[in-house]
């Protein structure tokens, strides 16, 4: 009984607050710029439009172009079930969750890129190279980022893993995951979600021809991406475990927006990076999980 | 139940196959699956058992008695081999038919019955001669195989690029056998890790092996021969037969005392096949090559879990070993089922267009509903993809290096790169296979030869269905294979025999089926959600462009040109650019060929140093007796001060 509910609670939280980050980073990056902005809640009311929506869908793509966002969606809820919420902890908890999570992104990944690439058009091709490829540079980033977690507290299992400090790497840390976050989600300085110039985007180019149901599925997965990035983030740098569970809840939330705000402060600071110099920044995050690993490793030697 | 009546059975069915192949095609169907079922009894009786099969005899071949061995290591291949064995025979009745290859298909069943026969003996031969016979035969015959269609000068070249390759790695293997026989005094082969002064001789064994396994850089005859061979040879010669060349390290190096750096050259071996191969694959216009180096990339996967074990075993049969073991020889399952279920796929494909360009192709989905689903199951199975089986492996190994490097012994830092390097090789592979499908199956057809496919029939369907069913199997309820696993594990190493799962298989393979339900699920809800909100077809979105034509596709070149610069060292593109001129461009174009770097760049041209150079030591011997006598005199003259200033004692 209390296992139902608090699966039911946990996919509330999941579901309902995922949508509240995009409109929190618009609504900061309206302040920095003097605006007054969209409303906070305006991804939960263009979910609901699209959702109510009819679809129009390319003469050339499959009925796997409705279907494998849907498997994506599924693919972003399970990782985000495998992600400790910090006093209660994960949904499901087991030795190596940690790489189900990383290749359930993976998942998400492959069923966009391939949603995409049903259209036959070359923009849609050029998102989805984009995606996949830069995914190379971030997968490896992420890797090392969870190879410094392992080492620093011994264990291969996302809830005992982001429990303690993450210890003298923690800034170094940070720096990573939070370039992988703004990598993998498509924000500002790999990708502008607010361009509509097909040809340098990366995810909203991808989803250019889809509408309707589908394209909410798309955007509310998003969504729930950009979270799942936010809490590792925040429980990965801070030390979740000395807390007490009303204060550590207190910390995750003030940590997951810190990290939105952030997000919201660097788009309106700088500007997209030309793609040639993409790969640079990309390996700049993962070397700076991999010093973060060196570092955890040197300080568990002492 | 004892095995030695399936392997009889097996014996006889696949012998008589041999005999009745050319001229009986159901005859020999009927008697290929006989065997090949049968096998597959004798392999499930030993894995799912408690004792390993020995039968020796007082026959003698070749001045040596018969010594048959099948323990848990032989049985794991043995079951790999009857599955794509058996569905390759099925798939061979429609794709090379007796209808359209008159000459060539009967010979083809009398080869493939003999391919599954000699890999078999290799498999079961616990002595070193008769290893090598069998290794010879399963060579040669794989050879007639790759050369079935032997008009084609690609195929040609292609089958004695296997064969010379084949043979440098037998003479290996002959030192290998005859130094073995000369130091333990006897051809018998068994558990000898108590000779210390053996370890070295396993380098010869790595050399020798490796390069039918296709390890990099050991691979420089897998993608020709892969990709020319007819697809249900190259099925079973990537599902299996560079599975032959992993069997043989994972057996001398489970008998013999390892050298202490063989772990960390393992291990190494295996980052960089893994890495590279994909790079290569990445690159690929051919998609037949490009499953041929992705084949490369899980040969790495494989070695990197195996370097892992070899490295545990130095460190005092470290646990973390065992899962990566576990999940190597998880992985040799896992590539046979999605391998030849993507080589079905893309056989499919070429009989039905003709071509293997996938710049050629595209919207195939339309007309090949059938194989473009079975193809991206198989797909997500190679990406590594949760639920399906390429990820429980992957994860396994993953667990192992994640161990290591927890254990922080100095093996960490050979797992620390090796783990990064498998993620990297991971996304890659997804990257690839997203390009693979798309290209051949999405969007627009390119040409009339891919707008006029047709889907295959049933004698195709059902093998690579059978293959889908096996690797959402492996993915959904790893732990059912798991004693099989666990006692391959025990074979190579007796401190490792334990049933005890060490990673949590039960509660993965819960997750992978609850994902699978939900996925279906939502994936339903939402098409029908869609259904009924309504549903128009419109032109794809070109920005607004009203009439987009099928050429104005991404193409294969354009998908992996992003990541495959960042290898364009190692890649060495040979590129052809033509740009357009003035203001009505009559034409432009622009070509790009990826080499076989190795082959082309390090093996071709040493090759022909090597060739110069006997051309020009060959200008010595011209007849004329006067300058034969100067170089006796010279020789003589030579040794004489060699002599006199050598050694005063």
């Amino acid at each position: 009984m209390i296992t139902i509910f608090d699966i039911i609670l946990r996919l509330a939280c999941w579901l309902l607050v995922a949508p509240l980050l995009p409109g929190i980073i618009n609504k900061v990056k309206a302040w920095v710029a003097g605006r007054r902005g969209p409303p906070v809640l305006q991804l939960y009311y263009d979910l609901a439009r699209l959702w109510k929506k009819s679809v129009v869908m390319s003469t050339l793509a499959s009925p796997a172009f409705v279907i494998l966002p849907a498997v994506a969606w599924v693919a972003l809820l399970g990782a985000a079930m495998l992600v400790p919420l910090g006093p209660a902890g994960a949904g499901l908890s087991f030795r190596g969750d940690v790489l189900l999570m990383l290749y359930l992104l993976a998942l998400g990944r492959f069923c966009t890129a391939w949603a995409a690439m049903e259209t036959g058009s070359a923009f849609e091709g050029m998102g989805a190279v984009r995606e996949v490829s830069y995914a190379v540079l971030t997968e490896a980033a992420m890797v090392a980022a969870v190879l410094s977690l392992s080492v620093q507290t011994g264990s291969i299992s996302l809830a005992t893993m982001l429990a303690p400090p993450a210890g003298a790497g923690a800034i170094l840390l940070a720096a990573g995951l939070f370039i992988v976050l703004l990598a993998e989600n498509c924000r500002v300085p790999f990708d502008d979600p607010n361009t509509h110039l097909e040809l340098t985007m990366i995810h909203e180019v991808m989803v250019l021809d889809h509408s309707g149901p589908p394209l909410a599925v798309i955007l509310h997965g998003a969504a729930m991406k950009l979270l799942l990035f936010a809490v590792l983030l925040a429980q990965a740098v801070l030390p979740m475990g000395r807390f007490g569970p009303f204060a550590s809840a207190a910390v995750l939330v003030a940590g997951v927006l810190a990290v939105t705000a952030g997000v919201g402060v660097v788009e309106s600071l700088l500007a997209r990076f030309a793609f040639r110099r993409v790969p640079l920044l990309l390996t700049t995050a993962f070397l700076l999980c991999l010093f973060a690993l060196l570092v955890a490793w040197k300080g568990g030697m002492s | 139940m004892m095995p030695t009546p399936f392997l009889l059975l097996a014996l006889v069915a696949l012998a008589t196959g041999v005999a009745t192949g050319a001229k009986l095609p159901r005859t020999w169907l009927a008697l290929m699956m006989t065997g090949t079922v049968a096998a597959m009894g004798a392999a499930l009786s030993v894995l799912f058992g408690t004792v390993d099969w020995e039968w020796r005899s007082g026959i003698l071949v070749g001045g040596e008695p018969l010594h048959l061995r099948l323990d848990g290591i032989s049985a794991v291949f043995l079951a790999l081999l009857s599955v794509v064995g058996g569905a390759g025979a099925v798939y061979a009745r429609e794709y090379w038919s007796d209808h359209h290859y008159p000459a060539s298909a009967p010979r083809g069943r009398l080869w493939w019955s003999l391919l599954v026969l000699s890999m078999g003996l290799v498999l079961l031969s616990s002595n070193g001669l008769h290893f090598l016979i069998g290794w010879e035969l399963f060579t040669v015959s794989a050879y007639f195989l790759v050369t079935l269609d032997r008009g084609r000068s690609e195929a040609r070249a292609a089958g004695w690029l296997y064969l010379v390759a084949s043979h440098v790695g037998t003479i290996c293997l002959f030192a290998f056998f005859a130094s073995l026989a000369v130091q333990t005094g006897s051809w018998d082969l068994g558990p000898m890790r108590e000779h210390a002064g053996l370890a070295s001789l396993f380098w010869l064994a790595l050399a020798g092996f490796g390069v039918k396994s296709g390890v990099f850089p050991l691979h420089v005859w897998l993608p020709s021969a892969h990709a020319n061979a007819p697809s249900h040879v190259s099925a079973i010669m990537s599902g299996v037969a560079i599975k032959m060349g992993v069997y043989g390290i994972v057996r001398f190096s489970g008998w013999l005392p390892m050298p202490a750096a063989a772990g960390w050259v393992v291990i190494g071996l295996g980052a960089i096949s893994a890495l590279l191969g994909i790079a290569f694959a990445l690159a690929q216009n051919d998609f037949k090559r490009l499953l041929a180096y992705c084949s490369v990339e899980n040969i790495g996967i494989i070695m990197i879990g195996l370097g892992a074990a070899l490295l545990a075993r130095t460190h005092g049969d470290a646990a973390w070993g065992r899962l990566a073991l576990a999940g190597a020889l998880l992985h040799v399952w896992n590539h046979g089922a999605f391998k030849a279920l993507l080589f079905f796929g893309a056989g499919s494909v070429l009989h039905a267009t003709g071509t293997r360009e996938m710049s050629r192709l595209g919207g195939l989905w339309r007309t090949m509903p059938w194989t473009a689903g079975l193809f991206a199951l198989g797909a997500v199975a190679v990406s590594g993809l949760p639920p399906l089986n390429g990820f429980v492996s992957e994860w396994l190994i993953y667990l192992g290096l994640f161990d290591a490097v927890v254990g922080k012994q100095p093996s960490a830092w050979a797992a620390m790169p090796a783990a990064i390097m498998l993620a990297m090789a991971g996304a890659l592979a997804l990257a690839t296979f997203a390009k693979t499908g798309a290209m051949i199956f999405l969007g627009a057809p390119r040409t009339k030869l891919a707008a006029k496919a047709h889907e295959c029939g049933r004698w195709m369907r059902v093998p690579m269905v059978v293959l889908a069913v096996i690797c959402i199997e492996l993915g959904l309820a790893p732990i059912w294979f798991w004693p099989a696993i666990s006692r391959a594990a025990g074979a190579w190493n007796p401190a490792w025999a334990s049933v005890q799962s060490p990673a949590p298989l039960v509660t993965l393979g819960f997750v992978h089926l609850a994902l699978a339900i939900l996925l279906i699920v939502a994936g339903v809800l939402l098409w029908r959600k869609v259904r009924a909100n309504g549903l128009r077809r419109g032109l794809t979105w070109d920005c607004g462009y009203a009439a987009p034509t099928a050429k104005m596709q991404y193409t294969s070149g354009s998908f992996a040109g992003l990541a495959g610069g960042w290898f364009a060292w190692i890649l060495q593109p040979v590129r052809k650019l033509r740009r357009p001129r003035a203001h009505f461009p009559a034409s432009a174009i622009s070509l790009e060929r990826f080499p076989e770097t190795v082959l082309e760049r390090v093996i071709v041209p040493v090759g022909g140093l090597v060739l110069r150079a006997s051309a020009a030591a060959r200008r010595l011997q011209h007849g004329r007796l006067s300058a034969y006598i100067l170089y006796v005199v010279v020789g003589l003259a030579a040794l004489g001060i060699l002599v006199l200033f050598s050694s005063p004692s």
